[in-house]
């Protein structure tokens, strides 16, 4: 499938540049080169105040900057040996990566939220090929099932509290009302100039020292390929090795909902009408109602929403 | 498992990382903010469960479900904040909270 | 000689004064104010009386010495002697060795002129008490209280009152140490004092500005020739391993003016100082004795008080550069282009000041160029080898100039601080007593018959005619100026009609008026008080009876024969130029001839009649005759009047260009170095707010991206 065109390629690298450490699966320079056309793809892709024609120049950039990455790694693979890389591999990494670029540049918050959920099951599937099945199921059902979810959630609960509904367009009016924050991303060359700059300096260290890195004389151990069902042995393992740790993280989870409770408390003030939930803006209504303002004294007390705590001083304004 | 295929995992961990650090440092809605640092967890969970894989060591899956309990702490916490943040400021962009430059 | 109470107690002549100087200046603000000056008057007072018990034993003894020869030829050590107080300086060399002079192997400066390598630099507080010295301590204590009495009643009622008597008593005590002095290094220490105080007395009223400047160009033109003088000094230390005159005593051989006599056994390094010595020497005596270049300070010097004035500027400081050259005769007088150069810079100085002074209206202007010219006498009597006429003129002028000026002072006291002679006339009704002091006072500096000046300027003017007849004739021409210009302000101030000035109090627009705190001039002020009167008189008995010290007998001559200076420079004086050269009466010594110029005494005395004939003509017969003349003359009368353009040159060709040196560097300090420093500042402060700008912008994922790109290249360093 065009290996001639890779062969030819190789060659052409072997010939023009200099050598590489031995072992190194790719030039050093090839990665810069091609970290630096994905930057250059990724940043034309980003949200920005230009011609969408530029962000589709930028996506394909970016593509086939991955395209030929990934080619030139199969093909290295190919010169060495397989060891169990088959196809799903290049199938979920390409959309892991896919997704994860998309999640980055799309316009809308709730496209990218939708996208992560894509980047998720694609590594979900990376997962079974690893042959951690609990992970990629727990990864489904934790990542994309419950945060992805709690994500668009206040992504909707932000969009309809900032823009009401304007009148006679559709209901989904708010939120397909696109915000200029959304639109335009803050000092997007100079951030993909460091993110790729770590992305490449990674690579590099992946690709080109981690031979040195892990010595060949420490070897894996030897995997049969008959194994038990992992998940039993991961079961095993975290009940009996790993218990602490795992009731730690238990405590963790309460503590974080704990904090989540008390982080967002409102004041729920119960009048003649019923129970009133406070805001904190309608000073006058709250006067009107007759309802003192009470939030303690501590002033190291967070805020609950909707009282006025006198003794927590006003940040200084610039 | 060689040690190449390992490298190739953990080259799909470093990108996804890459791009998460990416977005995060560029968009300006503090929702997809968060988003990207849900990404740069993607990313050093494939790194973990690759390892754990080379290594045939349950230790890798074990920390991969830590850092699953922790992106959701992490998350719901976040999210607290961002709802409180933008109660404050009545929008979500990043660019409104500068009250700390020096 | 040493059983002398005055010899054994000399550490207190100097140390009264000082101690009354201390105590006005401390005590004198608060507690004594306008009696400050007891102090002084006891200090000053206890200090004369010393002084003359000194002098009246030292004649006594020397009177009840063996006669040789019909004169007496003591042992110099006998007469003379060197009374150490204390070790002042001992510095260097090997401290070990350090014994008295003449100790045994332990010699500072070997008889063969080579410095001994390990002695240190020995320089011991103490006097030597010679006749020369308790001559000059009669004067300096005597005329010194005399103007301290009537400094009293002169400055009564200023507000610096104390201040004056301290610096007064300062003063009188660096000039003993001067006049006192047995080595070179206290000699430097008295004069630079009385430099010192000269600064501080004259700008005495310091908020006048012209009382400021003139003080600080006294204090500068002294320095350039104090300069010349420590050079001088340096190097005789250089030449003969020590500074001390007379080292043990007279004839030890130990001291430095003896051994500049030992001409045989110099070395090649000191004959070549000694000819040098001489003339950096004389820097500081023209610096300190205002002779031509150096002279432009004293006029000036007139914003000073009167006391100050007579004392400092007429009697004793100015003549210490004639004490110092006498003193060291035995390095000057072997040197002949030495004394040369001091004779004619004398006798320039002379006539080039008493033809200034024919122009000047300021009472004590006209006084003040008559001191510089009357010091040029001085010192061509010590180029012509005459140290005891140049002594003499010293003694008799310090009375007579004193007696000009404090009568002056009275007269400016009576006229409200005006002093130009144009605007008064006929004083002698109003101030009578004054009138005849005066009088007394200018017959003597003219020259007079048989007044004082007469004796001792005719000393001089006989020494040069003798030396060589042109200087003798400028001396004679000069002496006739002299006597012109100073009869010339005698009968316009105290002759004539009587006018007085119009406006009194015009003291600002007259530069060498004192300021003036009495508002009254009704008739019933007594311009004319008792305590101002008495020291007046005083002086003006010495001024007439001074003369006689050394006529017709030369006994003030033999006296001072006696000192071991002046008898050692007439020794190198008929070794270098022939006994039969050397006028041996000029120093002391036995009359060899018959006075040759006793019909040079008759021409100085009708040359000085004829110049106050002229003055009489000119400014009491015929007031309107000196202007017509001057407008005659009115190029040379332009000259007269610029004092030659001297001072304009100075500021123009030396004071300018340092100013402007001054100002660029200090552009250069400006600029460069405050520039630097304010660098030192700002850097800081840019790199913070360049980091500030760049770093703390508030953004969070400002923050991120700082921390990301720091990992990325802690991870370059690492693997790469």
């Amino acid at each position: 499938m065009g290996s001639e065109l890779l062969i030819s390629l190789n060659t052409l690298m072997a010939i023009t540049l200099p050598a590489a450490t031995p072992g190194t699966v790719m030039h050093p320079l090839l990665v810069l080169v091609l970290c630096l056309a994905a930057g250059i793809g990724t940043v034309l892709t980003l949200p920005g105040k230009r011609e969408t024609s530029w962000a589709k120049i930028g996506g394909v950039i970016a593509l086939a900057t991955g395209v030929i990455f990934a080619a030139l790694l199969a093909h290295h693979l190919a010169d060495v040996g397989r060891g169990g890389m088959g196809p799903y591999f290049w199938i979920f990494s390409f959309l892991a990566v896919f997704g994860a670029f998309r999640v980055v540049t799309h316009r809308r918050p709730v496209y990218s939220a939708l996208y992560f959920v894509l980047t998720v099951m694609a590594s979900a599937g990376l997962f079974v090929l690893l042959w951690a099945e609990f992970m990629a199921a727990a990864l489904v059902v934790i990542y994309a099932g419950a945060i992805l979810v709690t994500y668009v959630f206040v992504i909707m609960l932000a969009s309809q509290a900032q823009t009401p509904a304007p009148g006679g367009k559709s209901n989904m009016g708010s939120l397909s009302a696109v915000t200029d924050y959304d639109t335009v991303s803050r000092d997007p060359l100079v951030a993909s100039l460091i993110g790729f700059a770590l992305m490449g300096m990674l690579l590099f260290v992946i690709l080109d020292q981690s031979a040195g890195a892990i010595p060949p004389t420490v070897t894996p151990p030897k995997i049969t390929d008959h194994y038990d069902s992992s998940v039993q042995e991961l079961g095993r393992y975290l009940m009996t090795d790993q218990l602490v740790n795992l009731e730690l993280a238990g405590l963790i989870l309460t503590i974080a909902m704990m904090g989540a409770i008390i982080i967002s408390r409102r004041r729920i003030v119960s009048t003649e009408s019923g129970p009133v939930l406070l805001e904190t803006e309608q000073a006058e209504v709250i006067a009107a109602m007759g309802i003192e303002q009470t939030g303690g004294s501590d002033p190291d007390s967070i805020p609950v929403y909707g009282t006025d705590n006198a003794a927590v001083k006003a940040y200084p304004e610039r | 498992m060689e040690l190449l295929a390992l490298q190739h995992y953990l080259v799909v961990g470093a990108i996804l990382f890459g791009l998460g650090l990416i977005g995060f440092m560029t968009r300006r809605n503090l929702i997809v903010m968060f988003l990207c640092t849900e990404l740069m967890f993607q990313g050093v969970a494939i790194n973990l469960i690759a390892f754990s894989r080379y290594w045939a060591d349950f230790r890798g899956q074990t920390f991969t479900i830590m850092l699953l309990v922790i992106a959701a702490a992490e998350a719901s916490l976040a999210l607290g904040m961002v709802v409180l943040l933008f109660r404050q400021k009545g929008t979500l962009d990043a660019e409104a909270w500068r009250e700390l430059r020096g | 000689m040493f059983d002398l109470i005055a010899v054994q107690y000399s550490w207190l002549i100097p140390l009264l004064p000082l101690v009354g100087a201390v105590i006005a200046g401390f005590f004198g603000a608060k507690l004594l104010k306008q009696q400050s000056h007891w102090p002084i008057w006891i200090g000053v007072g206890l200090s004369a009386l010393l002084s003359l018990s000194l002098l009246l034993g030292i004649a006594d003894h020397q009177a009840h010495q063996p006669l040789t020869n019909g004169e007496y030829h003591p042992a110099p050590s006998d007469n003379a002697i060197s009374k150490k107080w204390f070790t002042w300086i001992l510095a260097g060399g090997d401290s070990s060795v350090y014994h008295t002079y003449g100790a045994e192997g332990h010699d500072v400066a070997k008889a063969d002129g080579t410095k001994n390598p390990l002695a240190p630099f020995i320089v011991e507080a103490g006097a030597w008490i010679d006749q020369l010295t308790v001559v000059m301590l009669a004067v300096v204590t005597g005329i010194g209280l005399l103007i301290t009495i009537f400094a009293a009643g002169y400055m009564k009622g200023e507000t610096g009152y104390f201040r004056f008597f301290a610096y007064l008593g300062l003063f009188i005590f660096a000039m003993v140490c001067l006049v006192m002095a047995n080595n070179f290094v206290m000699l430097y220490l008295g004069w630079e004092g009385v430099g010192l105080c000269s600064y501080l007395l004259i700008g005495y009223y310091y908020e006048k500005p012209a009382a400021r400047e003139a003080a600080k160009k006294a204090f500068l033109v002294n320095r350039i020739g104090d300069f010349g003088f420590a050079l001088g000094i340096m190097l005789t230390y250089l030449a003969f391993g020590t500074v001390s005159y007379f080292g043990n005593g007279a004839g030890t051989f130990t001291g430095a003016l003896e051994l500049a006599t030992v001409t045989s056994h110099m070395s090649h390094f000191q004959s070549q100082a000694m000819a040098w010595i001489p003339f950096l020497l004389m820097l500081g005596a023209f610096g300190k004795s205002a002779q031509f270049p150096l002279y432009v300070w004293l006029p000036d010097a007139m914003e000073g008080p009167t006391p100050v004035s007579a004392l400092i500027h007429a009697a004793t400081m100015v003549t210490a550069g004639v004490y110092m050259i006498v003193r060291c005769g035995t390095l000057f007088v072997g040197n002949a282009p030495a004394m040369t150069t001091v004779a004619i810079v004398g006798a320039f100085t002379a006539i080039f000041a008493a033809t200034i002074a024919l122009r000047q209206f300021d009472l004590k202007k006209v006084f003040a160029y008559s001191t510089i010219s009357q010091l040029g006498f001085m010192f061509v009597a010590v180029g012509v080898l005459a140290p005891v006429a140049g002594i003499f003129h010293l003694i008799t002028h310090a009375f007579f100039k004193a007696l000009l000026f404090l009568s002056s002072g009275v007269v400016m006291h009576a006229m409200a601080g005006e002093l130009d002679m144009r605007k008064f006339s006929g004083l002698k009704k109003m101030l009578p007593k004054t009138r005849w002091l005066m009088l007394i006072g200018c017959l003597a500096l003219s020259g007079c018959p048989f007044v004082s000046g007469f004796f001792s300027k005719d000393e001089i003017v006989g020494a040069a005619w003798a030396h060589s007849k042109p200087l003798g004739a400028v001396m004679l021409f000069t002496a006739f100026l002299t006597a012109y210009y100073t009869f010339r302000l005698y009968f316009q101030v105290f002759e004539g009609p009587e006018v007085l000035p119009s406006a009194p109090e015009s003291a600002d627009g007259h530069s060498s008026a004192d300021s003036h705190d009495h508002g009254h001039h009704d008739e019933h002020h007594d311009h004319e008080p008792a305590i101002m009167v008495l020291p007046l008189i005083a002086l003006a008995i010495g001024a007439l009876l001074a003369g006689y010290l050394n006529w017709p007998g030369e006994q003030l001559g033999h006296f001072l024969h006696n000192s071991p200076s002046i008898a050692l420079s007439q020794e190198v004086a008929n070794k270098t130029y022939g006994d039969s050269n050397v006028n041996q009466v000029s120093f002391g010594g036995r009359e060899t001839e018959e006075h040759s110029t006793n019909y040079l005494m008759i021409v100085s005395g009708l040359i000085a009649l004829s110049g106050i004939g002229l003055a009489y003509q000119m400014h009491l017969k015929n007031r309107t005759a000196p202007e017509k003349l001057a407008r005659q003359f009115s190029g040379i009368t332009r000259l007269l009047e610029g004092k030659y353009w001297v001072d304009e040159v100075y500021q123009n060709a030396i004071v300018e260009p340092i100013r402007r040196l001054g100002r660029a560097f200090f552009m250069v300090d400006q600029i460069v170095i405050n520039g630097l420093v304010w660098m030192l500042g700002f850097i800081p402060r840019a790199c913070g707010f360049t980091l500030r700008q760049t770093t703390q912008r508030g953004y969070l994922q400002g923050y991120a991206a700082t921390m990301i790109f720091g990992i990325a290249i802690i991870l370059m360093i690492i693997f790469w």
